[in-house]
């Protein structure tokens, strides 16, 4: 959060610059959000930060649109999370010459000498580029890829399985449309990039897209708000997904650092929800705001399960960092790691986590 | 020497960390002065084990020998397993008459009534504990040498440490217990950990105490942080009592290292701000781990940097004045508070 409220401050002498700009670059990302600002010096303060109120999560059952083997992979994985910015000329229908390239590339550096973890050390690399069709929300998103890298040994068989030793994805899931339709011709905006097996491999593929496509790589980690969000919208669920238990860890900043680590039962943590959701639902009228979900009710949510702890143990958690929620629906922690372990929730988690990178994102 | 004792042989030098590998061999005492000699331990461990082995075939070792071997290394680091703590109840009158000759032997007859199969070490320690190596076996086989049960006694107080331990055999254990210690029951103390010493430090209150007294001496503060002389006269005073209820509430100076303490709440949520959860008549179902290198002084520094107030009648203070780390919160159990503990003798 520190992140976010110093570029506030920073952004009112950047903003002249970045108006200059927009004309033939894209625009910045946050300058959208506020249309009025970007003609006033002052910035979009009120936008400059996640959506307010969002759709419940919504169950989409993408079983039936997604590969099923894509699906299968996306679910069971862990992912480190990446921002990135649009890729320039980067064309779906390209995507085995891509493929042969980053062979190439991984193929070529390793000769140079980076060292490779990967076991088998006489192996090759090959690298497999597909769309993962059904995924995109919009028509401004762009089609998901997901690349996939197995390792070739010299002496394997005809028939042997290849075994993947790393895969990743870039997508963009109900992306901003001004901001995408902002974009100039020839940029494609992927902005989530979630990746998966050795470190190396990882940062092979990132400098091979940065040089391709001249592009830019960040570590996108979730922040408390996000993990509250998640926390709320996983708890949301349990009706038609039972949660097993709702999980969070934090921790306090004392010496040494002292780890909590807090476990509700679901069905508890869903009536408290609905306590939250029913004061609000009772104060508004309007029927159209019932499907979506406010900060506030996250807010006093997460407040409730605090409270509720200080009554017991007098230890204020908002004294410590919130580190992981995690729930049988999928998994997050603040250093930017997530498992989404039900696929009728990916839609509305990648979702949430586009909003995060095209925020994070430097422009 | 039979295929059982190689493979315990070669798993206790696994453990062994290769700077102890001489003292605790010499300690052992059973190989001659040339066989000491002839190891070489500048060498690795494999090369090590091998000669040890080749050792042991010479000299005819059996498999009580190696335990014995295992025996001196886990008394010497009896901090890689897990440790849980029992308390036995209701002492019968000569229960202060028990020395260590009579237990000894009132264990071992006891506990080869209940299991047939089993073998049995018993070795007193320099500081007054008792510890059992226990091999089961059962009606049909030999005692399975490679899964160990460690129990430490204190003679003369109430509390037994043990180590690995299923649910069929903790009965015949728990019965052999107590009819050696002439104690009537034993129950389970709710207090686990790997450091030995530290939950048993934790138990017998072996580390220092402060208690409240009515004017307490200020505290002489160091003046690192004397950033700001006014802010430190009025933080002064508010400072030093709660550096003096943290100390109050866990102790001073070095605590015992325990690394986590559970709590399983079934109280009733109560917030004035939220009016359908606190009409609920069902209990809010939680459970809350604490974790940390050394838990209790995690919470001392809580406590003294104000993190938590009011240290001395939490939950979070019943750790050290129940000495234990396992809790069920109901809304019918007392307050933390007004229970302390039996003092030992």
């Amino acid at each position: 959060m520190e992140r976010l409220q110093s570029s506030v401050v920073r952004t009112p002498p950047n903003s002249t610059v970045v108006q200059r700009r927009s004309k033939s670059y894209r625009q910045s990302y946050r300058s959208c959000l506020g249309a009025p600002s970007r003609l006033g010096l002052t910035p979009g303060l009120t936008a400059r930060r996640l959506n307010s109120s969002r759709r419940a999560l919504k169950s989409h059952v993408i079983t039936e649109k997604v590969n099923p083997e894509h699906l299968a992979l996306l679910v069971k994985t862990e992912w480190r999370l990446s921002y990135v910015t649009p890729l320039h000329q980067f064309r779906h229908t390209q995507l085995k010459r891509y493929s042969r390239q980053l062979s190439a590339f991984i193929a070529a550096e390793k000769q140079q000498g980076v060292a490779m973890e990967v076991e088998g050390s006489q192996s090759g690399f090959r690298v497999s580029f597909s769309v993962v069709q059904g995924l995109a929300a919009t028509d401004d998103d762009a089609e998901t890829v997901l690349i996939q890298i197995y390792s070739t040994p010299v002496f394997a068989r005809q028939d042997e399985p290849q075994k993947s030793v790393w895969s990743g994805w870039l997508t963009c899931i109900n992306g901003n449309p001004e901001y995408l339709e902002s974009l100039p011709k020839g940029f494609t905006c992927l902005p989530l990039f979630g990746g998966s097996g050795a470190e190396v491999l990882t940062s092979l593929v990132k400098s091979w897209f940065q040089r391709t496509f001249d592009c830019c790589f960040g570590p996108l980690e979730i922040n408390h708000t996000s993990l509250q969000w998640l926390a709320a919208l996983w708890t949301n669920c349990h009706t038609e997904s039972n949660l097993q238990h709702l999980k969070m860890i934090w921790t306090l900043p004392v010496v040494p650092p002292l780890q909590v680590t807090y476990t509700v039962n679901p069905q508890d943590a869903w009536e408290l929800w609905m306590s939250v959701r029913k004061d609000r639902l009772e104060r508004t009228e309007e029927e159209a705001e019932a499907g979506s979900i406010d900060i506030e009710e996250v807010v006093r949510f997460v407040q409730g399960l605090k409270s509720h702890f200080y009554r017991h143990f007098r230890l204020d958690l908002s004294a410590g960092n919130l580190n992981q929620v995690s729930t049988t629906l999928g998994s997050a922690k603040s250093s930017g790691k997530i498992k989404i372990s039900n696929s009728r929730y990916m839609i509305t988690t990648l979702t949430l986590l586009t909003e995060c990178a095209l925020l994070k994102m430097p422009i | 020497m039979d295929d059982s004792a190689r493979r315990l042989l070669q798993r206790i030098m696994r453990r062994i960390p290769a700077q102890m590998l001489k003292p605790t061999l010499d300690k052992w005492g059973r190989l001659t002065a040339a066989q000491r000699q002839s190891m070489d331990f500048t060498e690795s461990k494999w090369a090590l084990t091998e000669k040890l082995l080749a050792i042991c075939e010479e000299n005819e070792m059996t498999v009580k020998h190696i335990t014995e071997l295992e025996m001196i290394h886990v008394i010497e680091n009896p901090d890689h397993c897990m440790w849980y703590a029992l308390q036995l109840m209701d002492p019968e009158e000569d229960v202060h008459s028990v020395e260590l000759t009579q237990f000894k032997e009132q264990f071992k007859s006891h506990l080869r009534e209940l299991i047939r199969h089993v073998s049995i070490k018993i070795k007193k320690h320099t500081d007054e504990a008792v510890w059992i190596r226990i091999a089961w076996g059962d009606s049909f086989s030999r005692p399975n040498h490679l899964k160990p049960t460690y129990v430490v006694h204190h003679l003369q107080t109430p509390y037994v440490f043990v180590t690995s331990l299923t649910s069929k055999l903790k009965p015949l254990l728990s019965q052999a217990l107590v009819l050696s210690t002439r104690y009537q029951a034993i129950k389970d103390a709710s207090l686990s950990g790997r450091k030995l010493t530290a939950i048993r430090d934790l138990l017998m209150r072996q580390y220092q105490q402060v208690f409240p007294t009515k004017y307490p001496s200020p505290l002489a503060e160091n003046d690192q942080n004397a950033s700001n002389i006014l802010i430190n006269k009025e933080q002064a005073e508010l400072a030093a009592s709660r550096h003096q209820k943290a100390r109050e509430a866990f102790g001073d100076g070095m605590l015992p290292q325990l690394q986590s303490a559970v709590y399983k709440l079934e109280t009733k949520f109560r917030d004035h701000t939220n009016k359908t959860m606190t009409e609920r008549e069902e209990a809010f179902r939680c459970v809350v781990k604490f974790a940390s290198t050394n838990l209790l002084e995690s919470l001392r520094h809580c406590a003294s940097s104000g993190i938590a107030s009011t240290p001395g009648t939490s939950l979070l203070s019943s750790i050290p004045l129940k000495g234990r780390n396992y809790f069920v919160i109901t809304d019918n159990s007392p307050g933390p508070s007004s229970q302390t503990r039996q003092p030992s003798n």
